[in-house]
């Protein structure tokens, strides 16, 4: 009986220590498998969503219904300025979709993407926020989910790379991978936390990692040194806070806009500080948009490329209450660059539109507010 | 079977007759079973607590009491079933006849208010439009109306319980009186002994679900999971193992158990830690959906509290132990 109790446990630990070794494929010898390919055309809208923390306080209800009127005044909005054949072809999630959330959360959450992306002709593209994992469900759950998901793109091998969600979308002629391509749209798991040290009391917020920033620039010239990218990612990098800086204290001329009304919940760790815009700026990235700090929807151009986090969309865990009268200065300058004269929300989501191969595009921000008396809706270009 | 268990010598219910022994079963099988159903409705507490500090934290009050207000049924559900663990646990302690009546009744009406509360709030709540349907979903699809029969179903039982505590009597073992001595104190601890048995229950369950075993987090995924366990069995083992005993044989054991108590806490914290020193990115990546303490992804401080307890509630046990051996 117990030498059987001891070939069980010997069994189960091997089984667990072989789990443990599986290293998984080679993300440079697999560059091919991280590429979906969308049909590209000028005037190709992405429409961002982030931190749309459903959680179990949340009213699912309550936050589709506001979801449904956000998705219809940007189909109205596009269809108004670019004309009825018009739509949005790609919605970007950038993480925190989730937060002490359970199964029921992330299938009701997916349904109805897949039922709004059939309503409106578009695709989903999911990136983790650090809070996804933080739910009662198993993550690899929601991943499944998300890669049977018929409108929703995404792949997650098990591989060398830090984190899940890191894959590229890339728009060519055709939709297919025959043909050039004119846009590389990159996804990077910007992670969640860790401890410095095993004893750590606090964890730093994570960092893209430099061997995601190799993987990146393998795939940008896999696609065409020439071709333009933006990249989606979740947790703010360095960058932002440097250009920050330089803005705010170095009187930098650099072209900004927008709300900075708290910080950017990086690291702040110079050791921690991401390579990533650094290098992938010599690679033709144009744009790098993040979410995660929902009182600020700051944009700026650094060193050539533009910078933002997205629109925090929904009223879920926080947001920003817009005061025209406020005696703060942040709010005043915010205030002042969207040239909004009336009390609002911070809430709503944020439009790139791809305007030509040759990296050019707009980019505008939607605040949308549900009101008893008739929705507010300001859009604002960069 | 399980009555053969009752007769072994030592146990406090070794010398009882047929009836008492079937009453006695029934309050451990209660105790048991509404430990596990607080350890859920815990669980559900701390996530609504979590969100709601966390927009506090955030200074979005507002939007803290919208949860909170969305969220009453959830959290009054935790502490009206914890009213009925105390219900439970008074038949099982069984100090005496008289404490017995006096607690029992106090914690079954307790729970017959909460639940009273609960079901009146819904109704309430769903005619004021804040719900905008008896199935509004989230955090269940069945939500709020799943609260509202759990509530129903706890006052029968209340109701059940008055009635009995009326015309019948029970005779369950006794168990060792819980000293008075430091009434406040102990009382305190003994709650958080329990916050954190329930938190460990519960996380050692869902872990079992939602770690995610994957390259390179196996090692930290398995130490997750044994704290959490540790921290469970440190509640079980001296509430239904320790207490079950004669008053004679637990003052033999004390300081024994102590010392096991004391070496599966300081063995899985050690354990904990090298695991942790493995994967520094562990406690947000694999299993952090038991850790709503730690909302703000910034602190360790849930993990901390599991790993910790266990080691003072055995440094506790260890001390009392040597105490006895020592005016032995």
């Amino acid at each position: 009986m117990k030498k059987n109790l001891f070939c069980i446990v010997l069994a189960a630990v091997m089984l667990l220590s072989c789990a443990g070794c599986a290293g998984g494929q080679s993300s440079a010898e697999h560059l091919e498998d991280y590429v979906f390919t969308v049909q590209y055309h000028d005037n190709f809208n992405i429409l961002q969503l982030t931190d749309i923390h459903w959680n179990v306080n949340t009213s699912t209800k309550a936050s589709m219904n506001y979801l449904d009127k956000l998705l219809k005044e940007v189909d109205g909005h596009i269809k108004k300025t670019q004309g009825e054949g018009a739509k949005i072809d790609l919605v970007e999630l950038t993480g925190d979709m989730f937060m002490l959330a359970n199964s029921y959360h992330l299938s009701t959450f997916i349904d109805y993407f897949e039922t709004k992306a059939e309503e409106y002709g578009f695709l989903y593209a999911p990136v983790w926020g650090n809070h996804d994992r933080h739910s009662l469900y198993n993550p690899n759950e929601l991943a499944n989910r998300f890669k049977k998901a018929a409108h929703c793109v995404y792949y997650e091998p098990t591989d060398d790379l830090y984190g899940r969600s890191n894959y590229i979308i890339n728009l060519t002629e055709d939709g297919t991978k025959n043909t050039s391509v004119a846009w590389m749209i990159a996804h990077l798991d910007s992670g969640a936390s860790f401890s410095e040290t095993e004893l750590s009391v606090f964890r730093d917020y994570d960092y893209i990692r430099p061997e995601q920033t190799d993987w990146f620039i393998a795939e940008h010239a896999l696609a065409g040194e020439n071709v333009p990218a933006i990249a989606y990612y979740h947790i703010p990098q360095d960058e932002n806070e440097k250009a920050w800086v330089a803005v705010t204290e170095q009187n930098a001329d650099m072209k900004n806009k927008f709300f900075k009304l708290e910080g950017f919940a990086d690291n702040g760790n110079e050791k921690y500080a991401s390579d990533f815009i650094d290098r992938a700026k010599d690679h033709n990235l144009k744009a790098a948009f993040m979410g995660h700090a929902h009182n600020v929807d700051w944009t700026v151009e650094y060193e050539g490329v533009v910078i933002g986090l997205g629109v925090k969309t929904g009223t879920e865990l926080y947001y920003a209450h817009i005061n025209v009268n406020s005696d703060d200065k942040a709010m005043q300058d915010g205030l002042r660059s969207v040239g909004i004269t009336e009390n609002f929300d911070l809430i709503g989501a944020s439009l790139v539109t791809l305007t030509g191969k040759d990296g050019s595009f707009d980019l505008e921000h939607l605040y949308y507010n549900e009101r008893e008396n008739g929705d507010f809706s300001a859009w604002v270009k960069w | 079977m399980v009555m053969k268990m009752f007769d072994q010598s030592d146990l406090v219910t070794s010398n009882l007759d047929e009836k008492q022994k079937k009453q006695s079963l029934i309050a451990t099988v209660s105790v048991i079973v509404l430990f596990i159903l607080s350890a859920f409705t815990f669980m559900n507490f701390l996530y609504c607590l979590s969100d709601c500090i966390g927009s506090i934290v955030c200074a979005s009050a507002d939007v803290a009491l919208r949860d909170a207000i969305r969220s009453v049924p959830l959290i009054l559900s935790f502490f009206m079933t914890l009213a009925g663990l105390m219900v439970a646990h008074t038949f099982y302690r069984n100090e005496s006849e008289s404490k017995l009546r006096v607690r029992a009744k106090k914690h079954a009406r307790i729970g017959i208010v909460i639940g009273a509360i609960i079901i009146a709030y819904v109704i309430i709540m769903r005619f004021a439009g804040t719900y905008l349907s008896l199935l509004e979903g989230s955090p269940s699809p069945l939500y709020p109306l799943d609260a509202v029969i759990y509530a129903a179903i706890f006052i029968v039982l209340g109701v059940i319980i008055l009635i009995y505590l009326k015309k019948g009597s029970y005779a369950g073992a006794s168990r060792p009186s819980i000293q008075t001595g430091g009434k406040f104190v102990r009382s305190f601890f003994r709650a958080i002994w329990l916050m954190i048995g329930l938190y460990g229950f519960c996380g050692f369950f869902y872990s079992i679900f939602i770690v995610d075993f994957r390259n390179g987090y196996v090692p930290y995924s398995l130490a997750m999971m044994l704290v959490s366990l540790v921290a469970f069995l440190t509640v079980a083992v001296w509430e239904l193992f320790y207490n079950a005993f004669t008053a004679e044989k637990r003052r033999n054991i004390t300081l024994p158990l102590a010392i096991v108590s004391l070496a599966v806490s300081v063995g899985s914290a050690f354990l904990y830690f090298l695991a942790l020193k493995a994967n520094l990115d562990g406690p947000a990546n694999v299993g952090f959906g038991i850790l709503p303490i730690a909302f703000s992804a910034s602190v360790n401080f849930a993990t901390l509290l599991v790993v910790a307890t266990p080691l003072i509630v055995s440094v506790v046990a260890l001390v009392k132990g040597i105490i006895r051996l020592i005016k032995k």
